[in-house]
């Protein structure tokens, strides 16, 4: 299969400077500015590129609705990957920063800005080091900063680095965290591109988007556009992980049946097992089962499938899993996620957590389930950022897709809690020898 | 700076056709057309919608999603619906998430019966809730400050006290902490939030989460009334309703819903809201007295009046003070009695600095006069010689908007580092007492074809000259006369009467100072600013002349020199001096409780009637909201028959009988009525009326005063140059209320790091400050932002005011170096 | 009942959910630098930091990691020294310092950071036990302080621990006591389970196996010479073919 973002990825040195050159580094750049910015944004219209990090919007649109003018733009790059089973980004970071730098600065000519930075998540230490050192690197060979080979345009490269949220994935509370706040999500419109980071205009694109730019200049946006499917152009790092027996990133042409993946690539789960579940997009995604192995893996496909292609991260669960385990995580992680700013989110999430753990110590009923798909019905749609629904939606169709199995848990789990409140209860006359603390719940 | 266009539209909510101004918010919007949308954190006084509690989700047409009407704004011929069933659901669904953690401990709860989400639930809600998880839960109530109670269970985290906090009053001390349904409204290692405008949080409160101290359980809403009223507390006039309960004032808060935009904006700072409680101390002076045997006894009025009434004896030799809390109606009739019956020409009312007639006259001209909403969208802002946070404070929030929405270019000029110097664009800063010659050098540098990086203030210089029309200069009566006319000067040459935003707001020493000075309560003009055939002497002359015994009686009217004005000694001197002292008065202050002969009980401001006149001109009416308590009479009443018995007939019978004479005499006011002042009141310099004293700037003669030369700041041997300045908390009313013990002023010693370093001083030590013989105690506190050179005291305090150093230098000592330093002193001393 | 959220329990340091203000204590406004001292390597990292952003509130965060630094955790010292040079009120920092996961605003010494992401991937394959056998090897060591974590963006290595942000994985909860013993004797640990030796597990990247013979990163000073030989490992290491199907330590149960 075609690599691109992962063509000869683990060549050593390639973070360095020198190794990427040689391999034809900075030509995109290069040749971007002998272009006008408005050619470069027009070739990454035409390639169709659509965001990977999970909203699938078109890079090109967030380009053009940048306002023109002489104010203040930014752009930032969204490296706070922390959508859980994603970690493509990381990967392409660490083993070839200077793709990424080389598609901030392209880039950001293409929206007449001049600075730049790169959020990456706080936990992203090795990252973060080597990213560093190649903005070092490149500035000094002046790709970065001012008169960028001695042109006319300055783009100055910032590495930030976050210290921890989840939330600092949505653009806009990671704009507030970029700017030393709380990272909380902002009220939409205003959107970045009109008012982000400072109030300035602020175009911002994942990792993996960023790094496509310097292919989309090399070979054209109309040659790009020719890979995936009409919708879904290009190709696309999945990150698989879970119950299969290679883990790992794997560059695939959009719209690849997902089966392709998960066993051809991934090798499908260990010997004698089979797929009850999986994750095409991230934790956020509603979860598929064994039924969607056929289903292409591209943005429109699985949309029609009832889920999301997000960040590209395929978590598969086999028949040995429990769906109240997976889900008790699901909510656990979004509860402790939420920011805490809307309150359908704030609360939805928190009582989620608490009818699972219900359900888990066997003090729940069938009906719990019914309430449980409501409050997930009652987030959807309307909170400030998606992180709600981003619980609300994989939770919702854990309840609709394995009702029967969540309904046989929760008698599993009164039984088992019976059992154990009949094993504290004291024979009379014994009491004396078994003086053991009281259950207390 | 132009003031946003509003352009009407239209648009339909619910079938209705609403009319509204574009860009304003849709659920704004819908109130015009009688359509309620609930929420909860929306706030315009707070700035921009957060949409957080997302109880104003509606549908509009051509919008997938349901949005939050806080922060759509409206569009013409845009088509909204709030009552769908998918509105409906999703409200039903906020106020369930919203119970989830609500304790609904209503019963017990103080916001019961005043509740938006008490309203909200009932009127939005299922009224069922399927949460059967323990709920959050947390020690309650506990306390945020002395003031501030906050019941954590009972926080929905609408985010309206910490906007405040960190976006209105920017103190940021308020916060959130920690993510999630975790967090809470907290502040940094359990320290108290303590702001002057701390108590806002409790008003903006949608539920039972902060809740004032001193209200808590005092009253249901039901059993209150509520009365509008002026807080007198300082100049700002802050409009107010008093909450009633059984003749008692048991709250306070700010009147409208969005305030009077022209006076407060709706916000309160702690002082105007919770010195209510010195109306009902027990410290307060409710009945008349009279001293006897040496101590003051209380005593019939009709005693006490006949002995003030022996002021005829004193004719021609009577001096009199006027203080701020005074109306313009008893201190019109009080210059009637001083002038007219007892032949004493000698009143002042500027307890801050003394600002000749023809100066103070031409600087109140009509078109120099800036409004309060100017200060928000001035190109311009000039902060002169004063602190807002401490002389007017509710401007101090009004200047950080500006600001912060706006982008007011803020300039500070001060001796004494301000409150509001984190957002100014140009600071300057000059040595206490050299104020003339800074003007004189920013005069200078105005006119100058220099560059400003050459000038001295050059950069303040560009700002005013270059930085947009509408300059705004706000500005202290304390500057003095000659600084005054400097500044006079320099806002003729800036054109500012030229431009309907720019303009001049002066600060006066007390909360009426405007009205007392056109109600003619200065010794060199009448009413009006009228010329006077005999003018009397100003405060300073008449403590010289009394303590001479030139003068022999004293009219204190609502002021104690000895605790409000300079020269503390030669007060105390002048006071002893006069065989009669006959004051006004509340709360029994030094000067009065050794000196005074007769004191009658002054009225608070919930129980006075009458008018005063904001410092940006505009007469507001004080109304009753209480019943006199005890012995307490009206200050006009106790004038009136003061005057009779000392044999002359005012022809007052009722408050506005005197408000008719000060219309009648002041010309600028002629023709208002009190229904006319109205709940809003009136600006006069708005008035065709005010014609007769426009132009007056320019009628003064050129080239008055020249700069005068750099006065020493620092002596050779290491002498401070001291600067004083009137804490914010510093009142009698401060002092008697029970709930603001806590923030009662004591004297602290700012110095620079320099300076203490020099002398030995750490941050916290007890020092002393002598000039001339005097010396007082205070605390130091190091502040990197005073001048080295510079030292500030505060006055207007009860023990060690500032007021009883004379001298421009002191010399500063750390206690316990004072013994070894007295010995070597020894020589060199007079 | 819910467990109880944990809160300090050690006097009136930070308010909790049960803790009133102390009402002796002066409000905590913007330090005065005349009166705060801050260490100077502490202040010459913050305003190095504050110098990179328009706004210098965006150096809020990296400020506080160098305060966390210095002084194990964000205490009430570390965020008035960091409130003194960014000039903005402590409360400001304390709002943002319990937002983040990674700012510590419980009291600690200085200590090596031990992550155990227990998020979805991770505990289908042992990041839960895997957890309890690290707390348990590092029990009683106020050096080190192991945590559970959200998701580290490291599922192919599951399940997982960052080691003072050095990723390890896939462990197994017998490496638990090496982790602590590597810690405890200041060494690299566990390197040949370090992500920065891991190659990719797409067939297509590699054009041939004999370029790869040996990593190639930014070594630290904590990695530097080390030598493939150390990377024993039964993980596609450095030197490894790439195809072996990394599934040794997959069965959990």
């Amino acid at each position: 299969m075609r690599k691109i973002l992962f063509d000869r990825i683990d060549e050593p040195g390639l973070n360095t400077l020198e190794v990427y050159e040689r391999r034809g580094g900075y030509s995109a750049l290069r040749k971007a500015l002998t272009m006008s910015a408005d050619d470069v944004a027009a070739q990454i219209t035409e390639s169709g590129v659509r965001g990977r990090g999970g909203a699938g919007f078109q890079m090109g649109k967030k380009v053009s609705f940048l306002p023109h003018g002489g104010m203040e733009k930014y752009l930032v790059c969204n490296a706070d990957e922390s959508e859980p089973g994603t970690f493509k980004d990381r990967e392409l970071m660490q083993k070839s920063p200077h793709m990424l730098i080389e598609g901030v600065v392209i880039a950001a000519y293409a929206g007449g800005i001049d600075r730049a930075f790169i959020y990456i998540r706080g936990e992203y230490e090795l990252q973060a080091e080597i990213i560093e050192a190649a903005i070092a690197e490149a500035q000094r060979a002046g790709y970065v900063g001012q008169r960028i080979l001695d042109s006319e345009v300055s783009v100055s490269v910032v590495l930030h680095r976050g210290a921890g949220a989840y939330i600092c994935g949505e653009e806009t509370g990671l704009l507030d965290s970029l700017e030393g706040k709380r990272g909380n999500p902002r009220l939409k419109p205003p959107f970045p591109a009109i008012e982000g980071l400072y109030h300035g205009p602020t175009l911002i694109n994942n990792v993996e988007t960023l790094c496509t730019v310097p292919h989309i200049i090399n070979m054209g946006g109309e040659e790009y556009a020719k890979i995936g499917t009409e919708t879904s152009t290009g190709t696309k790092l999945v990150s698989i992980s879970g119950d299969v027996q290679r883990p790992g990133n794997y560059e695939i042409e959009l719209g690849i049946p997902s089966r392709e993946i998960i066993y051809g690539l991934a090798g499908g789960p260990p010997e004698g097992r089979s797929v009850k579940f999986w994750f095409p997009g991230g934790s956020s995604a509603p979860v598929l089962t064994a039924d969607d192995l056929d289903v292409p893996y591209d943005f429109d496909s699985m949309a029609k499938a009832g889920s999301m292609l997000g960040s590209g991260a395929i978590i598969v669960a086999d028949e040995r899993r429990s769906v109240l385990e997976v889900a008790l995580k699901v909510a656990k992680f979004y509860a402790h996620e939420s920011c805490g700013k809307c309150v359908p989110c704030r609360e939805g999430t928190n009582w989620t957590h608490k009818m699972l753990q219900r359900i888990q110590s066997g003090e729940a009923t069938p009906m719990d389930l019914d309430i449980m798909a409501s409050v997930q019905e009652q987030i959807i749609g309307n909170c400030l950022c998606v992180l709600g629904d981003a619980m609300a939606m994989p939770i919702g169709s854990m309840v609709e897709k394995f009702r029967p199995e969540l309904e046989a848990e929760i008698e599993a789990a009164r039984e088992r809690a019976d059992a154990a409140a009949l094993q504290d209860v004291v024979p009379l006359g014994v009491a004396d020898e078994h003086a053991g603390p009281m259950p207390v719940h | 700076m132009p003031r946003p266009e509003q352009k009407p539209i239209q648009l339909t909510i619910d079938g209705r056709e609403v009319k509204a101004f574009e860009g304003s918010m849709l659920v704004d919007a819908a109130k015009q057309g009688d359509v309620e949308i609930p929420y909860f954190c929306y706030e315009p006084k707070l700035g921009n919608p957060v949409g957080a509690c997302r109880m104003c989700l509606v549908e509009i047409e051509g919008i997938p999603k349901l949005q939050t009407s806080c922060s759509t704004p409206v569009k013409d011929g845009m088509v909204v619906h709030t009552q769908t069933d998918r509105v409906r659901h999703a409200q039903n669904a906020i106020v369930e998430f919203l119970l989830v953690n609500h304790p609904l401990d209503c019963p017990v709860c103080d916001k019961g019966g005043e509740c938006p989400l008490q309203d909200i639930t009932f009127g939005w809600g299922l009224g069922r809730s399927r949460f059967i998880e323990p709920k959050r839960h947390f020690q309650k109530p506990l306390a945020l400050s002395p003031l501030v109670a906050i019941d954590r269970e009972r926080c929905i985290l609408c985010y309206r006290c910490v906007r405040f906090s960190q976006e209105i009053a920017e103190d940021y001390q308020l916060i959130f902490a920690e993510r999630g349904a975790e967090t809470f409204v907290a502040t940094h290692d359990g320290h108290p939030y303590v702001a002057p405008f701390s108590g806002n949080i409790i008003e903006l409160c949608p539920v039972g989460a902060l809740t004032s101290q001193p209200y808590r359980f005092r009253a249901r809403p039901w059993d209150n009334e509520s009365a509008g009223g002026v807080c007198t507390l300082c100049p700002a006039q802050c409009n107010v309703t008093f909450t009633v309960r059984d003749d008692r004032v048991v709250r306070v808060l700010a009147r409208d819903y969005e305030g009077n935009q022209e006076v407060d904006d709706g916000w309160l700072c702690d002082k105007g809201r919770f010195a209510y409680q010195a109306m009902h101390a027990d410290e307060r002076i409710i009945s008349p007295m009279v001293r006897d045997g040496g101590e003051l006894r209380p005593v019939s009025w009709d005693r006490a009046l006949d002995a003030a009434a022996g002021l005829a004896r004193h004719r021609g030799r009577v001096g009199a003070l006027v203080g701020g809390q005074a109306s313009n109606e008893e201190g019109f009739i009080l210059q009637r009695l001083m002038r007219e019956t007892l032949a004493s020409p000698d009143i002042d009312s500027r307890l801050a600095g003394a600002v000749p007639a023809p100066l103070a006259r031409a600087l109140a001209a009509p078109e120099l006069q800036a409004r309060v909403s100017d200060l928000e969208f001035a190109h311009t802002l000039l902060v002169l010689d004063c602190d807002p946070r401490d002389d007017m404070p509710i401007i101090d929030l009004r200047i950080r908007k500006g600001v912060r929405r706006n982008g007011v270019k803020l300039a500070v000029a001060s001796a004494r580092p301000t409150a509001l110097d984190e957002g100014a664009t140009v600071i300057s800063r000059y040595a206490p007492g050299t104020l003339e010659q800074f003007l004189g050098e920013l005069d200078s540098a105005l006119v100058s074809e220099r560059p400003a990086s050459e000038l001295p203030h050059g950069e303040l210089a560009e700002l005013l000259r270059d930085g947009g029309s509408d300059v705004v200069i706000v500005w202290s009566e304390r500057i003095g006369d000659k600084a005054a006319a400097t500044l006079l000067r320099i806002v003729d040459w800036l054109g500012l009467g030229d431009h309907p935003g720019a303009g001049l707001l002066q600060i006066p020493g007390g909360a009426n100072g405007r009205g007392l000075r056109e109600a003619g309560v200065v010794p060199d003009a009448g009413p009006g600013y009228a010329t006077l055939a005999n003018p009397g002497r100003g405060a300073a002359q008449i403590a010289r002349a009394a303590a001479d015994g030139e003068l022999t009686a004293l009219y204190l009217m609502q002021a104690d020199p000895v605790r409000d004005l300079p020269d503390r000694a030669l007060w105390e001197s002048a006071l002893h001096s006069a065989a009669l002292v006959v004051a006004h008065a509340s709360v029994l202050t030094e000067g009065l409780r050794e000196h005074a002969s007769v004191i009658f009980p002054a009225e608070s401001h919930a129980e006075k009637e009458g008018t005063v006149v904001h410092p940006d001109g505009r007469l507001q009416r004080l109304r009753i909201a209480i019943a006199h308590p005890g012995e307490v009479k009206p200050g006009w009443a106790v004038l009136t028959e003061l005057a009779r018995r000392a044999g002359a007939d005012f022809a007052i019978e009722r408050s506005a009988d005197a408000f008719e004479q000060v219309v009648a005499a002041v010309g600028v006011y002629e023709g208002l009525t009190l229904d006319e002042l109205g709940g809003h009141g009136v600006r006069w310099p708005e008035r065709p009326q005010s014609a007769p004293l426009r132009g007056a700037g320019s009628q003064l003669p050129p080239g008055a005063v020249a700069p005068p030369p750099r006065a020493v700041t620092a002596a050779p041997n290491g002498a401070l140059a001291l600067g004083t300045y009137r804490p914010i908390w510093a009142a009698p009313e401060v002092e008697i209320s029970p709930s603001l013990q806590y923030l009662v002023p004591t004297q602290h010693l700012e110095l620079s790091p320099a300076d203490a370093e020099r002398l030995g001083i750490e941050n916290g030590d007890q020092v002393q400050a002598a000039s001339n013989g005097t010396r007082l105690s205070a605390v130091a506190r190091i502040r990197s932002g005073v001048p080295a050179g510079s030292a500030f005291l505060a006055d207007g305090i009860a023990e060690d005011s500032a007021n009883a150093l004379t001298e421009p230098l002191i010399e500063v000592r750390r206690v316990g170096e004072m013994a070894s330093a007295a010995a070597d002193d020894e020589p060199g001393a007079a | 009942m819910s467990p109880q959220v944990p809160r300090f329990d050690h006097g009136s340091r930070v308010p909790g959910w049960d803790e009133a203000v102390d009402l002796t204590k002066d409000p905590a406004v913007v330090p005065d630098p005349a009166t705060t001292p801050v260490p100077d390597d502490l202040r010459e990292e913050i305003e190095a930091a504050m110098a990179k952003y328009p706004d210098r509130r965006s150096a809020a965060i990296p400020a506080l990691h160098a305060a966390q630094a210095v002084h194990g955790w964000c205490s009430p010292e570390a965020i008035d020294q960091v409130a003194c040079v960014m000039q903005l009120t402590p409360a400001y920092l304390s709002s943002v310092a319990t937002f983040y996961d990674m700012l510590e605003t419980f009291p600690r010494e200085p200590h090596h950071d031990v992550y155990v992401c227990t998020n979805i991937t991770c505990s289908m394959l042992g990041g839960d036990e895997l957890l309890d056998a690290l707390v348990g090897a590092a029990a009683g060591d106020r050096s080190i302080h192991v945590r559970s974590f959200e998701c580290l963006g490291a599922c192919d290595i599951a399940p997982m621990a960052s080691v003072d942000g050095e990723y390890i994985g896939p462990l197994e909860q017998g490496d638990a006591e090496t982790v602590v013993a590597d810690l405890r004797a200041d060494r690299p640990v566990m390197p040949a389970k370090q992500i920065r030796y891991r190659q990719s597990v797409d067939p297509g990247v590699q054009p041939g196996a004999e370029e790869f013979t040996a990593p190639d990163h930014p070594t630290r000073a904590d990695t530097a010479g080390l030598t493939p030989e150390d990377l024993q490992t039964d993980r596609p290491g450095p030197s490894a073919p790439i195809e072996t199907p990394p599934d040794q330590t997959r069965d959990d149960t």
